[in-house]
């Protein structure tokens, strides 16, 4: 059986115009139309439609022209996606990225794209879709098309893994581990490593340290007297029969809990709290679970009237083993809720 | 050199090409012979063993064993000392005289029904044997219980009872070659680091820094040094044979692919490795042991300590090696930073927690100065496997038990072990499978 492709171009090399037509609303037309043939060739399988949509109308109607091709492409049986090649028009390769996101995301199918390094359509994209480095315009499009097809080829009929350095996409942050087909053993890759360092000759790290996402310290709060404060944990303190199963270590779940009126919180001997945090010594946290979500010492300051009030809700999950990926989403979906319940400051323990 | 006490170690190894069941405990041609009762009775030594069983298993043999507690090479010490001096028995140097040791194969302790958050697993074939170095030995498998019923249901063991019984078992074993030749000696044999030869002194100076895990502040889960909880020390100088003969054990806290077991001590495959450049292309100057902490400051303090007798040395390189990963994290790249930010160039190695997509911060700790690493694995691969015809201990274990790669539950994939027997873990619970030692042949790749 072949494969089957789609492949989506915009309106210029779809020749339906130039940027006077920028705004053609996207059309789903059988098989192969304008640039899609520079894939054909290469491919090996059928180009069973070509979607073309003007760059303009996808870039301020994004979702609309997204839901306009999935509804259409939705009946339609193919193999793998191909966007571009889009060399380095930022708004056709924000286009391919887009649709080529939502594409992969909706039929699961593979999807490849070819960008010029100086599209801003890389960064954005490179994570969700295979994209090639690309030149900067059209003169390249015999290249950039092939590269595509022929990976897509691969995909479709080979087992993988399929590596950013070997077949030379755009990396994409996704890191897993791989066996050496030489079997080479970590002790001769330290000590060749060390060597090369040593005599000051090029070496290649296995873990080259990527650009940090780091967070702005907020500033400070200069009235904690009307403020509302919430007590967030990765500590793993739950109620002992940890009623949302958070796991005990590379968590997936978060659990939230009522300490309105309680002046702390019981213990794990009174049947009450406890932490199923698999990664420290739970002897203490056990024995008083205050010393990981500090309520008691945090009604004492409520009494004081140095703070406000405290949120009647604590949160918690366990953070050791859990991704930044995972705890990111934790985190946008706890401080969500913080958000609409107007808690106004966060005191996020840690273990 | 004279009025020099000087560390010469030397390893008679025996290689085993058979393991069976006998009449007595002997090894012949290769072929080692194991009385099983009379072994049994050096496991019972202890009365906290309450039920126990020695099964043999190689290399294709369609067993799974889980819950793995802890893997020790069969050795004995030819002055009649203790195998892990300080630990079963009394303190003496070690690192000096003759040891011998069954080569190819590993006392493995198993959980006869329970098992943690620091126990393993080894599939001996088919997909699952390639994710651990301990599925190509030939093992003599400690299968037992206990009536440590303080943690029975915990989630972190100590595990006391089955570890020592495995320390007894490698040891009982070990004596059967005790008056025999071995096949081949390895000498290991380094002078003083003053009194060494211009030829060797010229060469670049390259230390060891090892990480051992060392993050519970109660005593019976931290690896040991000469018996020592190593949470309790500052980093020290150690000559590579110690380490080699018997001065570290296991702990029993990390989850497992990070472990590092005794045997992996017993053969620290970077320590074998420096020996044979050193003359060559280095100056192997020791071992420099440090540990792993749970407060900053503790952390701090243990990478200063690292980088100033790595600085005293004269030590140009050095390779630091990290048992762990997530919190440890911090301790690594702190050794790594200080050493570097010393002038000493520093590759470091250890594995990587990206998550099951691949997408997450590899370490939790980074710096730009760690511009050399050696990556052996990422903890959290997600990885299935068919049922496997026998399965010693006890599979639920993995599921139920809080094995660090396993759970009950899971919205997309259930539990971790299926009605079929077949199961699906997270790399996390591969028994030492991240060969932080030296032998993993993992790497990570961008995909």
């Amino acid at each position: 059986m072949s494969n089957k492709a789609v492949v989506y171009i915009n309106q210029f090399f779809g020749q339906i115009g130039g940027e006077e037509a920028a705004d053609h609303e996207p059309e789903v037309r059988d098989g192969v139309a304008g640039a899609a043939q520079a894939i054909a060739p290469n491919f090996d399988g059928e180009i069973v439609k070509t979607v073309i949509c003007g760059d303009n109308y996808m870039s301020s109607n994004q979702d609309k022209a997204v839901a306009k091709i999935l509804g259409e492409l939705e009946d339609v049986d193919f193999d793998i996606f191909f966007a571009g090649p889009a060399f380095q028009a930022g708004r056709y390769g924000n286009a391919c990225g887009a649709i080529g996101k939502a594409v992969k995301e909706e039929f699961n199918v593979p999807v490849v794209s070819s960008m010029n390094v100086e599209n801003p359509g890389v960064d954005m994209f490179k994570k969700h879709i295979y994209i090639f480095p690309g030149g900067h315009s059209a003169a390249k499009m015999r290249d950039d098309a092939k590269k595509m097809a022929e990976f897509g080829n691969k995909l479709l009929n080979e087992e993988g893994p399929f590596l950013a350095e070997e077949e030379g996409f755009y990396k994409r942050g996704i890191r897993h581990q791989y066996f050496l087909p030489d079997e080479t053993p970590a002790a001769d890759r330290a000590i060749d490593m060390l060597l090369k360092k040593i005599n000051g000759e090029e070496y290649q790290s296995e873990l080259p340290i990527p650009e940090q996402d780091l967070v702005e310290i907020a500033p400070a709060i200069q009235d904690l007297s009307s403020t509302k404060i919430a007590l967030v944990t990765s500590g793993g303190i739950v109620p002992v029969e940890n009623p949302d199963k958070i796991q005990s270590a590379s968590a997936t779940r978060w659990g939230k809990y009522n300490i309105a009126g309680q002046d702390k919180l019981e213990n794990r001997a009174s049947n009450k709290y406890k932490t199923i945090h698999a990664g420290y010594d739970p002897a203490a946290a056990d024995a008083d679970p205050n010393r990981v979500v500090p309520l008691d010492a945090l009604r004492k300051y409520q009494e004081e009237g140095r703070i406000g009030e405290i949120h009647d809700y604590f949160y918690s999950t366990v953070g050791t083993g859990t991704t930044e990926g995972e705890a990111a989403r934790m985190g946008a979906e706890i401080a969500g809720e913080l958000l609409e319940a107007n808690v106004q400051a966060v005191i996020l323990t840690s273990t | 050199m004279k009025g020099v006490f000087i560390l010469k170690l030397e390893i008679g190894n025996f290689h085993v090409e058979d393991i069976r069941f006998g009449d007595s405990t002997e090894f012949n041609d290769g072929i080692l012979t194991i009385n099983k009762d009379e072994a049994l009775q050096v496991v019972k030594e202890d009365r906290h063993i309450t039920d126990a069983d020695i099964k043999i298993v190689k290399p294709g043999d369609q067993v799974r064993l889980v819950p793995v507690k802890e893997a020790i090479e069969p050795r004995y010490r030819m002055d009649e000392g203790p195998l892990f001096p300080g630990v079963t028995g009394n303190l003496q140097q070690v690192g000096d005289g003759m040891t011998v040791a069954l080569k190819g194969t590993s006392v493995l302790v198993v959980g006869k029904h329970w098992g943690g958050f620091q126990d393993g697993l080894i599939d001996m074939a088919g997909e699952g044997a390639k994710y651990t170095y301990f599925s190509q030995l030939k093992n003599i498998v400690l299968v037992a219980d206990t009536d440590e019923e303080f943690e029975k249901r915990e989630q972190q063991k100590k595990n006391k009872a089955l570890r020592w019984a495995g320390m007894r078992l490698a040891e009982y074993i070990g004596r059967s070659v005790s008056n025999q030749d071995p096949d081949e000696i390895e000498e290991f044999e380094l002078d003083p680091i003053t009194k060494r030869d211009t030829d060797i002194s010229e060469l670049p100076g390259v230390v060891l820094v090892m990480q051992p895990q060392t993050q519970m502040e109660e005593d019976g889960y931290n690896a040991l040094n000469y018996g020592w909880n190593a949470n309790h020390m500052l980093p020290t100088l150690m000559h590579p044979n110690e380490v080699l003969d018997g001065a570290m054990i296991s702990g029993s806290f990390m989850p497992c692919s990070s472990k590092w077991s005794t045997y992996d001590f017993q053969n620290f495959n970077l320590i074998k490795r420096l020996y044979e450049e050193h003359g060559e292309t280095v100056n192997f100057l020791g071992v420099i042991m440090s540990n792993l902490n749970v407060a900053l400051e503790q952390k701090e303090r243990s990478a200063q300590f690292v980088a100033n007798i790595a600085s005293n040395l004269g030590a140009e390189a050095a390779i630091v090696a990290e048992e762990g990963y997530g919190n440890p994290d911090a301790d690594y790249i702190a050794c790594l930073v200080a050493l570097e930010d010393a002038g000493i160039k520093t590759v470091g190695v250890s594995n990587e927690a990206t998550g099951r997509d691949g997408e997450s911060q590899p370490l939790v700790s980074l710096d730009p100065k760690a511009d050399a690493l050696v990556s052996t694995g990422n903890v959290s691969e997600l990885i299935k496997l068919p049922p496997m015809e026998t399965v010693i201990g006890e599979l639920e274990a993995l599921a139920r038990d809080g094995l660090s790669g396993g759970w009950e539950d899971d919205e997309e994939l259930g539990s971790s072990v299926k009605e079929d027997g077949s199961i699906v873990m997270e790399n996390n619970s591969m028994f030492c499978g991240d060969g932080v030692a030296g032998w993993s042949t993992k790497t990570m790749k961008e995909f």
